[in-house]
């Protein structure tokens, strides 16, 4: 039906000139031949497409065909009619006027949703290129706004995560950016062959939005895609390929790796980056980070970066990009933060960072940031390598730095295990000073006294939740019990603890005395009720439900609420006898002072 | 005292002040002549060599001339005065002394040596914190390329620029920070740096530089903003 009504139609508009189409004219032939591409009759309309003799047509309204012609596509499964749609696509493309073929294509790829992004990417990439290089000298603009359609449509889609994921490629992410690198590179080769950028303002401007494009990249997906798997063959990697292709193109526009580490802390920005870099902020600051992630971790493009700079100095510039990927809470994000952290500090000697580092914002976040995903990080993998990279950070510092990091990782954090884990810390540099023999100027002698003073305290006194800060108590019970056993000569007091003993004991053994007494018989109490509870069997209607690892824990039955309670006891006992050995340690040791004393007189 | 004693004046105003006359010459007479305590009011006792290097003329003609003035030739001070004078000497040249020694003891010898293959303009030289453009290419002992960035590949050529980084303040390792401050625009050296002034211990594995490396580079100072 509709074949023969396109076929008379067309005869109709071959004998007239273009001035004498009208505009309902038009819109007949438009609905016949959706009509046609819906009945599947391609073959014909993509001879009248050719047939010389309807140019004039299909020069006039061609680009309206785009439209239909992509969703034929999409709808049918029929390899052979596909072709035949494609090259219509191709005919329109060289046919009709550029500028609006561009925009019939951008809009097919702008309409596109869910799966479909990715066909019609993958479809439309080829076309888009053939339009844009007819465009000539001014496509700058052109290819700006058709990649940054691109890059919008594609971040709708899922970074696959595991190795099979990544081959499944289920949305077709991986075979996009494959497609993009194609895409891109007759344009890269525009400017890489340019020779003087100043004056052909319109391959600065093709510069500028390519620039935009890659960086825009490393932030999607690059910094969300895993790369680490298959260290058997990375070349097989779809991202690492990706990122090998994105890194390659910002050095042949002329981009130095090394932007990402020069950038920072200029006060007068280098004139040419500040006007490539179309938008400053957050987005920039994730792509710098990915770049130097995938750079020092990676290790792509490392043959293209600059091996001058100063260790110390790189160290100092990622970690405002580990603290910048350390703010993110996914799991790859994350990832990278670490290992970039872990991969910038192995680069420099232990002890050999000053503590005028500490000054550094960035450095401050970075030690905060570690804190928080070693304590409230859901995955367990994470946790445990922040934590291990807080060490090493430790390690990298001088005295002086590990003295400052303590007494402020102390106070910012309130968790009761990073205390705990600080005041081990503390413990063995006073152990090490002791043993050296060094003058150690900051854990021995006066400068120790405010910190042992800081860790041998309880936040409430008395009062303190103890089972809450039972790290933080142990950890200095057992630094205090180290301290008295170490010092075995009063007169040699080079911890300054004996001075400082009445004070600890009013201050922190006092207190905890009486705390344990009171919770002690709280808890004691409460084991009763439940064991009354039970025997009475009306079971109260929980008030809240806990959730773990996002499974939601059942009520607790009173045989739980009594294993917990008995575990309080038990904390506390264990408290207590440490407790009772460090002032048995201290009563003997001022005895046998005393005695020394009255038998030297 | 008697006159007798006294030396007689060597050299006119004009003469001490002239150039031929050399310091050395002058200390020489006022260390055989003055008596310990003037030398040391006017620092000049030591080994000639030293003191010619901290004294200027001037100074050694107005203490020649002074020395005639108050005539306090050798032997006219007591001991007690001479040996008060010289632990009060030691006692105030004794702090600076110390001070001066410890900053030298801290930087030692540089750790790099710097040969001239092209002269530049002697007149622009980096200040501390200016931004420097340079090409640069580094080598192992051995020869081995590690890093640089004149391509040598037509087509990248055009895509290459000099690294451009604020000098002195740091950013690169310690040997180019130095040697670039004093490299004039336009000049090409050859570094050689010692390890410690390189990537010491460490090393850079990820450039293939091992532990203790001793650094070559040609470096080309181009711009300086």
């Amino acid at each position: 039906m509709a074949a023969a009504d396109l076929q008379s139609l067309t005869e109709k508009f071959q004998n007239l000139s273009e001035d004498d189409f009208k505009e309902e004219d038009t819109n007949v032939f438009l609905v016949t031949c959706q009509k046609c591409l819906e009945e599947e009759e391609v073959a014909l309309l993509l001879e009248i497409i050719r047939d010389e003799k309807n140019q004039a047509i299909i020069k006039h309204m061609g680009w309206n065909l785009i439209g239909p012609i992509t969703k034929c596509i999409l709808r049918s499964s029929n390899n052979g009619n596909n072709k035949i749609c494609l090259e219509m696509i191709h005919h329109l493309c060289t046919l009709c006027n550029p500028k609006e073929i561009l925009l019939g294509l951008l809009e097919q790829i702008d309409e596109a949703t869910g799966e479909q992004i990715s066909q019609v990417v993958l479809l439309l990439l080829q076309p888009l290129q053939a339009v844009l290089l007819k465009l000539g000298k001014r496509k700058a603009y052109s290819v700006g706004l058709s990649l940054s359609t691109i890059q919008s449509r594609i971040s709708c889609l899922p970074v696959p995560f595991t190795k099979e994921q990544i081959q499944e490629d289920k949305h077709g992410l991986c075979q996009c950016c494959c497609a993009i690198v194609q895409f891109i590179k007759p344009f890269v080769d525009v400017v890489a062959q340019s020779k003087a950028l100043q004056t052909e303002p319109e391959t600065a401007e093709l510069k500028k939005e390519l620039l935009a494009f890659c960086f825009s990249c490393l932030k999607y997906p690059l910094l969300s895609a895993q790369l680490n798997l298959f260290p058997e063959d990375s070349d097989d990697h779809p991202f690492r390929c990706f990122a090998r292709e994105i890194l390659g193109t910002l050095v042949s526009l002329g981009e130095p790796l090394a932007v990402a580490f020069l950038q920072h802390g200029k006060t007068t920005p280098n004139l040419e980056i500040e006007d490539v870099r179309p938008e400053e902020g957050n987005c920039t600051a994730e792509s710098f980070a990915c770049l130097s992630y995938l750079i020092f971790v990676q290790h792509i493009g490392l043959n293209d970066f600059p091996f001058v700079f100063g260790p110390t100095f790189l160290v100092k510039t990622n970690m405002q990009h580990v603290d910048v990927l350390l703010k993110r809470t996914e799991e790859s994000i994350l990832s990278k933060g670490l290992e970039l952290l872990e991969n910038s500090l192995l680069r420099v000697e232990h002890e050999s960072l000053h503590q005028d580092f500490l000054e550094i914002r960035a450095v401050l976040h970075v030690v905060q940031d570690l804190v928080k995903v070693m304590t409230l990080c859901p995955i367990e993998h994470p946790r445990k390598r922040s934590l291990a990279l807080l060490q090493l950070l430790i390690d990298k510092f001088g005295e002086e730095g590990k003295y400052k990091l303590f007494r402020c990782l102390f106070k910012s954090s309130s968790h009761a295990g990073v205390q705990g884990y600080i005041i081990q810390n503390i413990k063995n540099q006073i152990d090490i000073a002791l043993k050296t023999n060094s003058n150690s100027k900051c854990f021995l002698g006066p400068r120790l006294t405010p910190l042992l003073h800081m860790v041998l305290s309880l936040p409430e006194g008395a009062e303190t939740d103890l089972l809450q800060f039972s790290d933080r108590i142990m950890a200095s019970l057992n630094l205090l019990r180290y301290l008295i056993i170490r010092q075995d000569d009063e007169t040699d007091n080079k911890t300054g603890v004996w001075t400082e003993l009445s004070r600890i004991e009013n201050d922190y053994l006092k207190p905890l005395h009486l705390g344990l007494n009171m919770s002690k018989a709280h808890y004691e109490a409460e084991v009763k009720s439940t064991i009354e509870k039970k025997k009475g069997s009306h079971a109260k209607k929980a008030i809240c439900s806990v959730t773990v690892g996002e499974n939601k824990l059942p009520d607790m039955t009173p045989e739980m609420q009594l294993q917990v309670l008995q575990s309080a006891l038990f904390t506390f006992d264990l408290m207590e006898s440490v407790l009772a050995r460090v002032e048995e340690l201290i009563e003997v040791k001022l005895k046998s002072a005393s005695e020394e004393k009255i038998g030297s007189c | 005292m008697t006159a007798a004693s006294e030396p007689a004046r060597e050299w006119s105003n004009e003469q001490l002040h002239s150039d031929d006359l050399p310091k050395k010459d002058i200390i020489k007479f006022l260390q055989d002549n003055g008596s310990d305590s003037f030398l040391a009011e006017y620092k000049l006792l030591g080994n000639v060599k030293n003191v010619a290097k901290t004294a200027k003329k001037e100074q050694l003609a107005t203490a020649y001339n002074k020395l005639f003035e108050t005539k306090r030739f050798k032997g006219s001070d007591s001991v007690e005065t001479v040996t008060k004078d010289v632990k009060d000497v030691k006692i105030n040249d004794g702090k600076p002394k110390e001070t001066k020694l410890e900053e030298t003891v801290d930087e030692g010898p540089p750790k790099y040596t710097k040969n001239i293959l092209k002269k530049g303009d002697k007149t622009n030289f980096p200040k501390k914190g200016d931004t420097v453009h340079c090409w640069y290419m580094g080598t192992l002992e051995d020869g081995t390329v590690f890093d640089s960035n004149i391509q040598t590949s037509a087509k990248k050529k055009k895509a290459a620029k000099p690294l451009s980084f604020k000098v002195g303040v740091g950013k690169v390792i310690r040997g180019w920070d130095e040697a670039l401050l004093t490299m004039s625009k336009g000049e090409k050296a050859k570094l050689e740096i010692e390890p410690e002034w390189a990537y010491g211990r460490k090393g850079l594995p990820d450039a293939k530089i091992p532990p203790n490396a001793k650094l070559f580079f040609e470096v080309e100072l181009v711009d300086i903003d």
